[in-house]
């Protein structure tokens, strides 16, 4: 192993054996494994990357990816099923909640017995509890039991103590989300510290801008697969696209619903875009198109037609509406019309459309949730991932003087 | 990570190692169990004084009761609980040996934490209480006037019987975690060897034919030899010795087990 790789992993494989019932473990040891009682799980699958020291690595990956196996055998708390892990340096880890922390026990007392595991003496613990208890700002509640903290106040002093160990190496798994914005800001910046003073840093964590602002370099586990480590932004754009690639559509609630005279009613309602007519696949940056045919059974005018944009939580997004216009449209027979908007604009996610028909005094056809869509934001630009929040992503220009 | 180790050296080193941690425990464990109580750690003191008064009172006054072979001296009731000092050292670790690792999940899954001291702990804690147990019985002696000198061998008598605790708790830890059947059968069984162990009765009373199972098992010999210096009596160092070397085997072979198991511990929580 080269003197400056603090941590190397080789064609690491982890596959647990499931046992359905507790016995049939040592069944299975007493007739030395000649006899199978299991099934297998492979969580993670011929894992190789090297991190240097001082480098700062991110994983990403969707829950159940193996994320928390990789970091567990990192930390040499699970023994890989095949391959090696070789770790040269000290490792602090903070891979769940309070792990470790004795409920009963005061804050105080806490710190010193994480010192103690990680091999600290009372002494080097003394000098360092001071920085601990500023940094997890606690006030008079670091000499109550632990068991009466706050979720905030845990985290606050589990990450406390895990940076102040003088760790070469400090492994977090996704609980800083549990604090608020500025103590998440805090981790940062001390973390940004470890960073120059040498640490290697391997951070979980589903917040882009966490991944984007600490890591050097970054990868995506997906289904017990690593990908290559790259710059943190390549693979948050690689993250995005997959984790909208298996986004579901929200269940139908009451099937689609459809009420009115139908007199006028929607023959077919579908969406285009760019290229393909009868998708349900829209990009944000292409035009998106709404046609719908409709058939009147007698001759009429003065009808309005109306589509819905809904999310996937239920709430109008849009409306567009032929108010103004189609009164003196003369409908009689099939009718073809349609809406486009260029560019699409909406944020990525599962939508869905109403389509309304109505004339001045009657419900003609109302019809609830008549196609779901899926709108994508394929841009391989971070900067622009980040804007992938909210409803819309808004168009317009900026001037400055 | 662990590897499986038949050198004594090795299992000194890795205690030692973590000796601070391991104090801290042993700490903790005790003084959990008596946090919040309103006589606090008062109890560890209080609850062997209050079964020696009891002893002291039923086969000092009520029973009146003497072994056949004893002389003179020491009375009966500080026989008893001399044997029972011994005794229940062994019985409180093993007892507690099998939750010593599955009492803990966290400690094997989620953080990083040297195991295999954790089912020394137990016996950490009872070497506390065994402790104030000896003064008492110190104490007892010196009021009814039988203090002596040979009394001091009394905790080095008692070393094979740690090792002993501590193989098996090695063992029955590593079984604890994957069979969670352990934490019922070991009290059950640490009942029986209550009565088949020769705490209320001498092994002289026992029938010849079954003698030789009574001195050379270790539990039997410590308990004689720890109960002969108290009556400041002969001590069969022969018998002792047998319990030393039985008992380093069984702390070496309970490590190695423990050693050798340790990796699928994560997985079997």
């Amino acid at each position: 192993m080269r003197s400056d790789i603090v941590i190397s992993v080789k064609n690491l494989t982890k596959t647990y054996r499931i046992f359905g019932h507790p016995g049939d473990r040592i069944k299975q040891a007493l007739t030395f494994g000649k006899m199978r009682f299991h099934r297998e799980f492979t969580a993670l699958q011929d894992i190789s990357f090297d991190i240097k020291k001082g480098e700062t690595v991110g994983i990403v990956g969707r829950n159940g990816s193996g994320k928390s196996t990789l970091l567990q055998l990192l930390c040499g708390i699970l023994k890989p099923t095949s391959g090696s892990v070789k770790v040269n340096g000290r490792i602090s880890a903070l891979l769940e909640l309070g792990a470790g922390f004795n409920p009963e026990f005061t804050g105080r007392e806490n710190v010193y017995f994480q010192g103690a595991v990680m091999g600290l003496t009372k002494e080097e613990m003394d000098s360092r509890f001071n920085d601990i208890a500023a940094f997890a700002d606690l006030g008079d509640f670091i000499d109550q039991p632990v068991r009466i903290y706050s979720s905030g106040m845990f985290v606050r002093l589990a990450f406390a103590v895990a940076v102040h160990v003088d760790p070469d190496i400090l492994i977090i798994d996704e609980v800083l989300a549990v604090g608020d914005a500025i103590f998440q800001q805090k981790c940062i910046n001390l973390m940004s510290k470890l960073q120059s003073q040498g640490t290697s840093i391997i951070v979980v964590s589903h917040n882009p801008y966490h991944i984007e602002r600490l890591c050097h370099q970054a990868a995506v586990l997906h289904r017990g697969k690593l990908s290559e480590l790259k710059p943190a932004k390549e693979i948050l754009a690689q993250y995005h696209e997959m984790v909208q690639e298996d986004m579901i559509p929200p269940p139908v609630k009451n099937a689609s619903l459809r009420e009115g005279s139908h007199e006028l009613y929607f023959e077919q309602v579908l969406i285009e875009n760019a290229s393909t007519s009868g998708t349900n696949n829209i990009l944000t940056t292409e035009p998106m198109r709404i046609i719908a045919e409709v058939f009147a059974r007698r001759p009429m005018d003065n009808v309005r037609f109306r589509f819905e944009l809904c999310s996937s939580s239920n709430d109008i997004v849009a409306v567009v509406a032929t108010n103004g216009l189609s009164e003196d449209w003369q409908l009689n027979g099939k009718h073809r019309i349609s809406f486009t908007i260029n560019p699409c604009q909406l944020t990525s996610g599962w939508y869905y459309l109403n389509a309304i028909a109505g004339s001045k005094y009657v419900r003609l056809d109302t019809w609830q949730r008549v196609i779901d869509f899926k709108v994508l934001l394929r841009n391989k630009r971070a900067q622009d991932l980040s804007l992938d929040q909210g409803i819309f992503i808004c168009q317009g220009h900026w001037e400055f003087s | 990570m662990s590897t499986m180790t038949l050198n004594p050296l090795r299992i000194y080193a890795d205690i030692w190692h973590n000796r601070y941690l391991l104090g801290q425990l042993i700490k903790r464990d005790v003084l959990m169990r008596y946090r919040g109580a309103m006589f606090g750690v008062l109890w560890v003191f209080l609850s062997p004084l209050i079964m020696l008064t009891i002893f002291a009172f039923i086969f000092g006054h009520i029973f009146q009761a003497r072994w056949p072979q004893q002389d003179a001296g020491v009375p009966f009731w500080l026989l008893l609980y001399s044997g029972l000092i011994a005794f229940n050292l062994f019985a409180e670790t093993i007892s507690r040996a099998p939750t010593s690792v599955r009492g803990h999940p966290s400690f094997v899954k989620k953080i990083i934490f040297p195991v295999n001291i954790l089912p020394v702990v137990p016996l950490g804690a009872a070497l506390v209480h065994a402790g104030f147990n000896f003064l008492i019985l110190l104490a007892a002696l010196s009021l009814t006037g039988h203090l002596h000198a040979g009394i001091m061998l009394f905790p080095l008598l008692v070393t094979p019987l740690l090792l002993l605790a501590l193989g098996l708790s090695w063992f029955l830890a590593a079984w604890g975690v994957f069979l969670k059947d352990m934490t019922q059968i070991v009290p059950v069984f640490v009942q029986m060897l209550l009565f088949l162990s020769p705490v209320f009765y001498p092994v002289s009373a026992v029938p010849e034919v079954l003698r030789p199972i009574y001195h050379y098992n270790p539990l039997g010999a410590v308990i004689e030899t720890t109960r002969a210096t108290v009556a400041a009596q002969s001590i069969e160092w022969g018998a002792w010795g047998i319990a030393v070397g039985f008992c380093l085997l069984a702390a070496i072979l309970g490590y190695a087990f423990f050693q050798h198991s340790r990796d699928e511990f994560a997985d079997a929580l």
